[in-house]
């Protein structure tokens, strides 16, 4: 593993029967970068965030986080990482505080990284409301909160803005960018939408149909796709050419 | 730390996310609706008992038992089906599974809740046996050990139908399956009722077993199984909680 990198996967393979979800999946993810992973709907970017928590296992490859691997290292791994996957997942019946609470006695933190984390994603004022009567952006917001609370080395944040109005999207996308410089860590974010992640990441991972298409900066895409001969006066134009031709490639009508 | 530590730790969260369910209420309202079952049945036809030779204690056990054993059943199918539904209902399990902890101790965490939760109807339905016993009975030599003993046993029984009600809920995410299931269970189980010493061992049937059916030997073998049975399940959860991974 390179010392510059943080996350780092070999092979990294998940099939669920005769369907392949990752398929030998090579990422590097630099140390106090936020790196942004794209790709459709049902490309693997779930799927393989999962599997860096545990939460699915590996069907072949490996990978590695500061350099500790899964399975014997799991515990040690979720030490490090603030993870928010798929939808916000809380306890209805508690209160936005009580659900940080529960997190807080886990992760054995100090009792002011409850309001902390409330303060950070905007819901202070709400913390009293059960968690089951917030509206989706709140809730979205709690599993932010409960993904940053302690400012962990490591965040892993699984299509953060849905469900967030435009000013709650572009706070977040703030929060976001801003978070290796304020806190030293580093963010993988994932996202089907190229203008979201091109306004956060310093670094793309592009994923369709389980595969790693791109890995590198905007720059290094914007040369890839122009030797490809794809588009490149507009980065969605670029993300959805690449798309389109690696679908034809597999002989998929689209 | 030791998992005894670990387990009294986890069990003090598991309380904190049992707010605003209902569960204590239930506990409550069950363990007050089978302590009156003896009252009632004693208030309306106490003659019936009261000539009866014997312990007064197993006479009472022998009138009331069986119906206040299925609402016991009932009150850890559902003590155990809202110990794991505020998991599911809004994907905190998903949430707990990616903190430092193994999601394998939710299971003995919620296991040392459900016990502790049957004292509370143990000790309604003791209170009841108690008054019935020194309101129509004439004095009973040692009664508080008989009762304690009793009803004790009755407790220790129902651990490996709390172990097991807590694994099926833990196997279905869906509460009105691991609810359906468990209701299933109770009626047939109730079919179970009696029978030799190996129907006695299973769980959902073995609650309704009383200790004066018992010799001091075969009792002691029957707690014995019920710990083992308890020690089973957990070993089922551990398997089942390791498979997940693969299948998710």
């Amino acid at each position: 593993m390179s010392s510059t990198n943080i996350i780092e996967t070999k092979n990294l393979t998940k099939t669920y029967g005769d369907f392949t979800a990752v398929s030998n999946l090579n990422l590097h993810i630099r140390k106090g970068s936020v790196y942004g992973f794209l790709g459709p709907n049902g490309a693997g970017k779930s799927t393989t965030m999962k599997m860096f928590l545990g939460l699915t296992s590996p069907t072949e490859g490996f990978f590695q986080i500061e350099g500790k691997t899964y399975p014997k290292d799991r515990i040690s791994i979720l030490r490090d990482i603030g993870s928010f996957i798929e939808a916000p997942a809380f306890y209805g019946n508690l209160t936005g505080e009580e659900n940080l609470e529960i997190i807080r006695r886990i992760l054995g933190l100090p009792r002011s990284a409850v309001a902390d984390a409330l303060e950070l994603v905007g819901l202070t004022q709400y913390k009293k409301r059960l968690a089951k009567k917030y509206s989706l952006g709140m809730k979205q917001r709690l599993g932010l909160a409960g993904a940053l609370i302690g400012h962990p080395p490591i965040l892993i944040l699984d299509e953060p803005t849905n469900g967030l109005d435009p000013v709650g999207i572009h706070e977040i996308r703030t929060l976001v960018r801003s978070l290796p410089e304020k806190y030293d860590c580093t963010v993988l974010v994932s996202s089907h939408l190229l203008p979201e992640v091109e306004l956060m990441a310093d670094d793309i991972g592009i994923l369709n149909h389980g595969r790693l298409l791109f890995e590198g900066t905007l720059e290094e895409l914007e040369k890839s796709a122009q030797a490809a001969g794809l588009p490149t006066f507009n980065l969605e134009e670029t993300f959805l050419a690449m798309i389109d031709d690696d679908n034809r490639n597999r002989g998929e009508r689209i | 730390m030791t998992a005894a530590a670990n387990t009294i730790r986890l069990s003090a969260l598991e309380t904190k996310k049992l707010k605003r369910t209902g569960y204590v209420p239930a506990f409550l309202g069950g363990g007050l609706l089978a302590g009156l079952v003896p009252v009632l049945n004693m208030a309306v036809r106490s003659e019936r008992y009261v000539t009866q030779s014997g312990s007064p204690f197993s006479i009472l056990m022998d009138a009331n038992w069986q119906l206040m054993a299925q609402l016991n059943i009932l009150l850890l199918v559902c003590g155990a089906c809202i110990l794991y539904h505020t998991e599911y209902a809004e994907n905190g399990f998903q949430r707990a599974e990616t903190l430092p902890m193994k999601a394998s101790g939710l299971f003995p965490g919620k296991l040392c809740i459900l016990f502790c939760s049957c004292l509370l109807p143990i000790c309604l339905e003791t209170l009841s046996l108690l008054f019935c016993c020194t309101r129509y009975f004439p004095e009973i030599p040692d009664l508080g050990r008989t009762l304690l003993k009793g009803m004790g046993f009755e407790l220790a029984l129902l651990l490996p139908t709390a172990a097991a009600m807590l694994f099926l809920s833990s196997l279905c995410r869906n509460l009105w399956m691991c609810l359906g299931t468990g209701v299933i269970l109770v009626f047939f189980s109730s079919m179970l009722r009696f029978g030799n010493f190996v129907m006695a061992v299973i769980p959902f049937a073995a609650p309704y077993r009383m200790l004066h059916q018992f010799s001091s030997g075969e009792a002691w073998r029957l707690l014995s199984i019920a710990a083992a049975e308890v020690v089973l399940f957990y070993a089922a959860e551990m398997i089942y909680t390791k498979l997940r991974r693969y299948f998710q």
